[in-house]
């Protein structure tokens, strides 16, 4: 149990939530501009873990445990997205010999 | 009486419609040619019952109508019979022509195959039913009717050698012409309608109107009795059978204007501006079409601008203010008229050809159709004691009392101008060298000879008949020799010696006018519509046309493509990239985001 | 009016028709048309019926049933009919009972074929006998959109040259083709109804009755501002279906790709539903609207008369000959709308009645032509009165119903129009309509010498032969009737001028009202 004082001595809410804020920032950049679909899914789980983050500062800060309850839940979550996102990028490989995501363009108007 | 003109219409209505449904029966042409004719003679003989009640016994005038049309529950143009001696005279002379020719034409067309005999019987019933409406109309929109139908009638019967090229062609420009008149007269009847509220001839409107009207009406005179310039459809119009010639284009359908003037002489009458337009152009339409005749060489052609010609003495006639001259003339011109169309017929059966060169010395061959063509040719170049010498005397009569000496001038001169080219026709067709296909001529049956003999006992007595004719205006007629008449006849003898010395006996040949000819045959009234055809209606349509195709539609289909291209437009926006949409995603957050720090 | 349902019997048997066709095997010919054919006589039957019964001298609306549908919008399938209605059913069942006979041969997919037409025709005579404007509305939509089916499915096409200032557009459309016209001719009768139903709804909102029933808001009378745009909304709306220069464009693609019957019904009866909207629901419900917007409208019509026969004079195609022709019939019927006179009303309403039977015989006559000559161009043909001797009977008739020779019925209407437009506020529209009509004369007399006079037919045309069987049925019919209606009008112009009448005192008595109210205020 933490008290009062250890959160007076170590960095204040805000540095936690800007560190989230420059992982999502990280997260979205990768999303944006990787072309390989295995570095997109790893960007997007930076994301993830930038609310998990945010998720665990909060609590931290509201004395709540729920948001750690819900940031746990949130990782699982993660792990069984990441399962199907790599089967998904399996499948598009096996389709498509490749997984370059600008060839992916079936949606095209 | 009623009933005996209803007979004279109803009897060739009956006749058309069977032969144009019963198909059997028109396919067997002699007996439906026989049907027709004994219709029309019945026809005849109920046409001349009335008019012997009218003008003889004096009957008064009977009118039966119904109304056609209806307007806010009023019913208002009437549709009926009117008979008066006007209408009942004119019925009367329609009637036995159309039953001479009808009686003439079982000879002369038992040549070609029966379903054409069929069809030509058929539409010279409608023919009679056509002009009884146009006759006996109560007022100008049955009139209109009527002279419609008998236009229809014109088209369909020039056109009956349809697979001819030149007759095709013939009868939709007589359908052209006149009914392109027929626009002025369709209007005029409305104008007058507008202005007075009824159709009927009797009230003339007031104002400006009571010119314009009748101006309207006149232009569709113009085109139905062929007046310069609209004349051009009636030379043309020679490519039908010769009795069609005889029947439409000579003896009845074209003088279908000079009755509409007749019978709507109130409205006439009240615009003395146009009485004297009708007098100058009826008489330059006499002698323009005079001068003509005299250079044709084809024989319904020389006839064909004698017409025009003498519809124009009927139209000037009408101008000086007196209607009987031109009634008068009306009617005798019918009976010489069809004489000599028929004789021409005769001498075109014998031998085949048109070409009053290549008919020659017929008078050998055919000295019976050969003496009555010479009778009608009398009758028309006026000489005395014939049909035609008391009717054009007393048109010219009737000029000079109205003062009109300008056009009785010109109507002179051309009475001498008819006498020569018939005189013409006459020494060349008949006398003069045989022509190469004058061999193996010989005389026509007597089903032709019959009604010509009586058509031209008719060219010959029926001058006399002026007196009964006047009974229609309940005037007195008496002929009498004056000043006008000598020097016509002098006029009309000398054209006869001119061209005896000239064509009979070839004592004289000098004097060709080789240019004046040249430009006469050229056609130049013609030519002038010809133009206004080629450089005027044709471009504009085609004009009008290309602007529909690429420009009007052309918007249209911008509109359309307009609409796809924005739409390609828009489309590349969907660029089919996960990554394009989220950051699309991102930008709109963003936006959203600065929104709330900025705005909020 | 109580007794048998005359009117939903005729609007319905086609439906029904149309329903019962789904159910019978594509192979059985004969039932297909026997089926088709019965639902049609019985509208005629029904039409035959309503002519009789319907009198003259009784209310305005006649027949009345009335059945809720949507009450809660104030929507009820309200069914009646006036004078115009009258002669409209008969022209609509008469058209219909002959397209399905001069399409007996036909032989591509026939049964969908009839389950659309039928359809089509039943959405027609719900048009004419609403009085409810939203059940008008509806089967407007019903009678247009078949159409798209039956020109791109059934149709043919046609190369057009290319040229003009937007000669670029011929590469990204298929101009001419069956398709293309289908496309067009939807879409733009389609941008047409989005002007009708923005009108309608404006005119329900603005009389605040929940009612969409026309009787109730025909007798509101409308602000001013709103009739000013309504009017010309609903104009332009109908009018594109009416063929109104200068969106009459869809026309003559569209009659040119659509088959025989298709034709026969959209230039005979569908673009009348154009007209009669526009004079029943723009001119009769909106009357100052009418007034103000009225000289529009009959110069646009006089456009139309002469510029539709002039184009129509430059045609080689017969098809686009006869398709002209109507644009150029159609606008002395909007001309005779304009005149706002009760001849000119009749005459418009008997111009749609004769124009519907005259052009459904010559698209009935093209449509045989084109079946044994497989050609459109004139300039090809000639002589075939000798191989079609009836052929050439039948369309001399139609073509002299067209240019209006007296004792055919194109005339009376033709006069009356004329006789309205003179006595109209501007009488040179008479002038211009004379005009159109001997425009007409010249094309279409052409057109009949180039097909069927002269020598000929060449050995290119083995297969000309006179009409045979059904097709007889449909040529006399429409033939007779143009000679019925030709000699003795009076059997339907009684009903019509009824019917104009109380319409035009309708008008006069909005417009004397609002005269009066605005001379009370200063």
């Amino acid at each position: 149990m933490t008290t009062t004082a250890g959160l007076a001595a170590g960095p204040g809410l805000h540095a936690w939530l800007l560190l989230a804020a420059v992982l999502f920032c990280i997260g979205i950049y990768g999303v944006l501009s990787r072309r390989n679909l295995v570095a997109i899914l790893c960007s997007v789980e930076l994301m993830a873990n930038a609310v998990n983050i945010n998720l665990v500062a909060f609590s931290r800060f509201h004395g709540d445990l729920l948001g750690q309850a819900f940031a746990l839940f949130s990782v699982a979550l993660t792990v069984a997205e990441v399962g199907i996102g790599l089967a998904i990028v399996i499948l598009v490989y096996r389709a498509r010999k490749g997984i370059d995501v600008d060839e992916l363009d079936l949606l095209r108007g | 009486m009623l009933i005996l003109a209803l007979t004279s219409l109803l009897a060739p209505l009956l006749c058309f419609a069977l032969l144009a449904v019963v198909e059997p029966l028109r396919r067997r042409g002699r007996l439906a040619g026989r049907l027709s004719a004994l219709v029309a003679v019945s026809s005849f003989a109920a046409a001349a019952r009335v008019a012997w009640m009218v003008l003889v016994d004096g009957a008064d005038p009977v009118t039966w109508t119904v109304h056609w049309l209806v307007h806010e529950g009023q019913g208002f143009a009437p549709v009926g019979i009117h008979i008066d001696g006007i209408s009942a005279s004119m019925l009367a002379v329609v009637t036995l022509v159309a039953a001479c020719v009808q009686v003439y034409s079982l000879g002369y067309m038992a040549d070609e195959p029966p379903a054409a005999q069929g069809r030509y019987f058929a539409w010279h019933s409608l023919f009679i039913v056509a002009m009884g409406l146009l006759v006996l109309a109560p007022d100008l929109l049955q009139l209109f009717l009527g002279w419609e139908l008998v236009g229809l009638c014109s088209y369909l019967l020039i056109g009956f050698y349809w697979r001819k090229p030149s007759a095709g062609k013939a009868a939709v420009k007589a359908f052209w012409v006149t009914k392109f008149a027929d626009m002025g007269l369709l209007l005029g009847i409305i104008a007058l309608f507008g202005a007075t509220g009824t159709m009927s001839w009797e009230h003339p409107p007031a104002g400006i109107w009571a010119l314009v009207v009748p101006a309207l009406l006149f232009v569709g005179v113009m085109g139905k009795s062929a007046q310069v310039p609209l004349h051009i459809w009636l030379p043309d119009a020679m490519e039908g059978p010769t009795p069609v010639s005889a029947l439409l284009h000579a003896a009845t359908m074209v003088a279908a204007g000079v009755f509409l003037v007749v019978r709507a002489y109130p409205l006439f009458e009240a615009a003395p501006a146009m009485l004297t337009f009708m007098a100058w152009l009826g008489a330059i339409t006499a002698l323009v079409a005079a001068v003509t005749a005299v250079v044709q060489d084809d024989i319904k052609k020389v006839l064909a601008y004698s017409t025009c010609s003498q519809l124009g003495y009927m139209v000037a006639a009408l101008g000086s203010g007196h209607l009987m001259g031109g009634y008068f003339h009306l009617t005798t011109h019918a009976f010489f008229k069809a004489l000599l169309f028929l004789g021409a017929g005769a001498a075109i059966h014998a031998v085949h050809s048109n070409s009053i060169f290549d008919m020659g010395g017929l008078w050998r061959k055919t000295p019976v159709g050969a003496a009555l063509f010479i009778v009608g040719a009398l009758a028309l170049a006026g000489v005395p004691g014939f049909a035609g010498f008391f009717s054009k005397d007393l048109i010219l009569e009737e000029l000079l009392h109205a003062g009109h000496l300008g056009p009785l001038l010109l109507l002179v001169v051309s009475a001498g101008l008819t006498a020569f080219y018939m005189t013409r026709v006459v020494a060349i067709a008949f006398f003069g060298e045989p022509g190469a296909r004058a061999a193996h001529a010989h005389e026509a049956p007597w089903i032709m000879l019959a009604p010509m003999a009586l058509l031209g006992m008719l060219a010959l007595v029926g001058g006399f008949g002026g007196g009964l004719l006047a009974e229609a205006w309940g005037q007195e007629y008496h002929f009498a020799v004056t000043p006008v008449g000598v020097v016509t006849t002098l006029f009309g003898l000398a054209g006869i010696g001119v061209g005896v010395v000239r064509y009979g006996t070839r004592t004289w040949t000098g004097l060709t006018l080789d240019g004046l000819r040249g430009f006469i045959l050229s056609g130049p009234v013609d030519r002038f519509w010809d133009s206004a055809w080629r450089r005027g209606l044709l471009p504009v349509a085609r004009m009008v046309g290309w602007f529909d195709r690429y420009v009007v539609d052309g918007l249209m289909n911008l509109v359309a493509v307009a609409v796809l291209k924005l739409g390609a437009g828009v489309r590349r926006l969907q660029t089919g990239r996960a990554q394009d949409y989220v950051f699309a995603v991102v930008v709109g957050a963003l936006l959203f985001l600065a929104y709330g720090v900025v705005g909020g | 009016m109580t007794g048998f349902p005359l009117l939903s019997t005729i609007v319905a048997a086609p439906f029904l028709a149309a329903f019962l066709l789904f159910f019978v095997p594509a192979t059985s010919r004969a039932t297909t048309r026997i089926i088709a054919v019965a639902g049609t006589l019985v509208s005629l039957a029904g039409s035959i019926g309503v002519a009789a019964l319907y009198d003259p001298a009784g209310p305005i609306y006649q027949l009345r049933e009335k059945y809720p549908l949507v009450p809660s919008l104030g929507i009820h399938l309200d069914l009646g009919v006036d004078g115009w209605g009258v002669s409209l059913l008969l022209l609509t069942s008469i058209i219909i009972c002959a397209g399905v006979f001069a399409t007996w041969t036909m032989q591509e997919r026939d049964q969908e074929f009839y389950i659309l037409l039928l359809a089509l025709v039943g959405g027609v005579f719900g048009v004419f006998v609403s009085l409810d404007l939203f059940v008008f509305f509806l089967f407007y939509e019903i009678a247009v959109l078949p159409m798209y089916l039956l020109i791109g499915v059934w149709g043919s096409s046609k190369k057009v040259a290319e040229a003009g200032p937007f000669r670029w557009i011929f590469r990204l459309l298929d101009i001419g083709g069956k398709e293309y016209a289908a496309m067009k001719l939807t879409l733009m009768l389609l941008a047409g109804s989005a002007f009708i139903l923005v009108g309608v709804l404006a005119m329900y909102k603005a009389a605040g009755l929940d009612t969409f029933s026309m009787e109730a808001l025909g007798a509101v009378d409308y602000p001013r501002s709103l009739q000013m745009w309504a009017f010309p909304a609903l104009w332009l709306g109908f009018g594109t279906l009416a063929g109104v220069f200068p969106f009459h464009t869809w026309s003559p693609d569209g009659h040119a790709s659509a088959p025989t019957a298709v034709s026969m019904l959209h230039a005979g009866v569908l673009m009348k539903l154009g007209a009669f909207g526009v004079m029943r629901v723009g001119f009769v419900m909106l009357p100052e609207g009418a007034q103000a917007w009225a000289a529009l409208v009959g110069v646009v019509a006089a456009i139309n008369i002469v510029y539709g026969a002039l184009s129509a004079m430059r045609q080689t195609d017969l098809k686009y000959i006869i398709a002209y022709s109507s644009v150029s019939h159609m606008g002395v019927v909007m001309l005779g709308a304009a005149t706002l006179t009760i001849d000119g009303w009749n005459g418009a309403v008997y111009q749609m009645f004769a124009h519907g039977l005259m052009t459904g015989l010559f698209f009935a006559l093209v449509g045989l032509v084109y079946e044994r000559a497989h050609d459109r161009e004139i300039f090809h043909m000639g002589g075939f009165a000798r191989a079609m001797p009836a052929v050439a009977v039948f369309f001399t008739i139609a073509g002299l119903s067209s240019l209006g020779m007296p004792g055919l019925a194109g005339f009376v209407a033709e006069f009356l129009v004329f006789l309205g437009a003179w006595r109209g506020p501007f009488p040179w529209w008479a002038v211009a309509g004379i005009f159109g009509a001997w425009v007409t004369a010249v094309y279409v007399l052409r057109a009949a010498r180039q097909i069927f006079w002269g020598e000929g037919p060449s050995d290119r045309y083995p297969d000309l032969s006179d009409p045979r069987g059904p097709e007889w049925v449909a040529l006399v019919a429409l033939a007779a009737c143009l000679v019925v209606f030709g000699v003795a009008p009076r059997l339907i112009l009684d009903g019509i001028d009824d019917a104009s009448a109380d319409y035009l005192q309708q008008i006069e008595a909005a417009v004397a009202a609002t005269a009066d109210a605005s001379g009370v205020r200063p």
